[in-house]
């Protein structure tokens, strides 16, 4: 929740940067947002009307970077790569961040195999330090690592933008927990 | 000066909220007082008024330190206190001393009456048990003591709930009233839950059909939640569920 607070002004602040900007402006408009150390959601910039313009457009890579952002993962943008920006690193940063939010969607427990797999890093180590500094500092997740199995308990994850269909399904989940179906 | 207590809290009053409230009603009854007569001498015949006011200081654990109070507005006819004037007195202090709180209220008198409830009940929205201080201002040169009261709040209430959410039933009874009145507990708690899933619910469905704007703050929120569903995943863990509810049914 606190995640949320914390954003809540910079969605502010990149909403009304998206509502005055065009073309090759809010291309760096689009930049910046998704390099802000900050900022972990990017609905509220997707619906505004001027981003919505950039389909078609020679800049409309850079409607398909917030999507990506909004709803992919490292994996996503590697198999991409050709049809999308170059990505700075503080972007690079986010999106393994935002994957990690992906991952712990699936499932609470994450062995450090997978992680590394997923986020391109080559030693147990250097995931540490990532899930450390880059996510549990940062408050976007809280969990436990646990060494000896080699694994991530996420007790926590931060809500990413909801995918198209993903409100259905929260509802059915919603209804299952009201009546103790599992 | 300590003092031993039902609910086991010492309490430290400082010599300043006694002499406030001496003088708050020493100056209140010299002003109530008509010009004194020639025949009588000037003795008030009508009871001296009652001062009331606010007592504030910190809480550390078992310790109740009393710092500071002040006066408050009264008004006898609906044995009410000024409520806007409290509050804007409250902020000030907050200002001056912002490590006080407001502890209770005090007020003058040789005993505590029924009608102080009201004004403790209201307090209760500040401080949710507040302390009473009395003091006697009639002067009896016979007693050695000061004559000042502090009276805590009782909660009969919270002593129950309290034997529920700590599985001490009265008696120390069988296991049976322990189970039972655990899972008294946990069977409110689990309906305040159901309640709560049910509101979320209702405002999901609403957003789903676009009778309220989705609001996607909210929205990452509860995916974030859901995504704890569920806590306990194991086949050890629903065998032992099961067979607790067996027994309890």
């Amino acid at each position: 929740m606190d995640i949320e607070q914390r954003q809540a002004e910079h969605i502010e602040y990149f909403v009304k940067q998206a509502s005055t900007h065009n073309g090759a402006s809010l291309a760096n408009v689009v930049t910046q947002a998704t390099s802000h150390s900050s900022l972990f959601a990017f609905s509220e910039i997707i619906a505004v009307p001027s981003v919505h313009e950039l389909q078609g457009t020679e800049n409309s890579v850079y409607l398909d970077l917030l999507k990506l952002f909004a709803h992919g993962t490292w994996s996503d943008y590697k198999s991409n790569a050709g049809h999308l920006p170059q990505l700075v690193p503080d972007q690079i940063l986010k999106l393994k961040q935002l994957t990690v939010l992906t991952l712990a969607e699936i499932n609470k427990v994450l062995p450090y195999d997978m992680l590394m797999q997923e986020l391109d890093v080559t030693n147990v180590r250097e995931l540490e330090d990532f899930l450390i500094n880059e996510c549990m500092y940062v408050g976007i997740v809280r969990g436990k690592l646990d060494q000896l199995r080699r694994c991530f308990e996420v007790q926590f994850a931060a809500g990413r933008d909801l995918r198209p269909g993903q409100l259905g399904s929260m509802i059915q989940t919603l209804t299952n927990w009201y009546y103790f179906r599992f | 000066m300590a003092s031993s207590s039902s609910s086991g809290l010492t309490f430290k009053l400082h010599p300043l909220v006694i002499l406030n409230i001496s003088d708050h009603y020493t100056r209140v009854k010299s002003q109530a007082q008509s010009p004194p007569s020639a025949v009588n001498g000037g003795e008030a015949t009508s009871p001296p008024p009652r001062v009331f006011g606010c007592v504030i200081g910190v809480q550390s654990g078992r310790t109740v330190e009393i710092f500071n109070s002040f006066e408050l507005l009264y008004y006898p006819s609906t044995n009410s206190l000024d409520r806007s004037f409290l509050e804007k007195k409250q902020e000030l202090y907050k200002k001056v001393f912002p490590n006080f709180y407001i502890l209770g209220w005090y007020s003058t008198g040789s005993d505590a009456e029924e009608s102080d409830m009201h004004i403790h009940k209201a307090l209760m929205d500040i401080n949710e048990s507040p302390i009473y201080v009395l003091l006697n201002p009639s002067i009896n040169h016979a007693q050695k003591d000061l004559p000042v009261t502090i009276y805590e709040s009782v909660e009969a209430e919270r002593i129950s709930v309290d034997h529920v959410a700590h599985l001490k039933p009265s008696d120390g009874g069988s296991a049976a009233t322990q189970l039972a009145a655990h899972l008294t507990g946990i069977h409110s708690a689990i309906k305040m839950l159901n309640s709560r899933i049910r509101v979320l619910h209702h405002y999901l469905l609403a957003m789903q059909k676009g009778d309220i704007p989705c609001e996607n703050s909210l929205l990452r929120q509860v995916s974030s939640l859901l995504r704890r569903l569920p806590t306990i995943e194991s086949e050890k863990f629903q065998d032992d569920f099961l067979t607790v509810s067996a027994f309890n049914s």
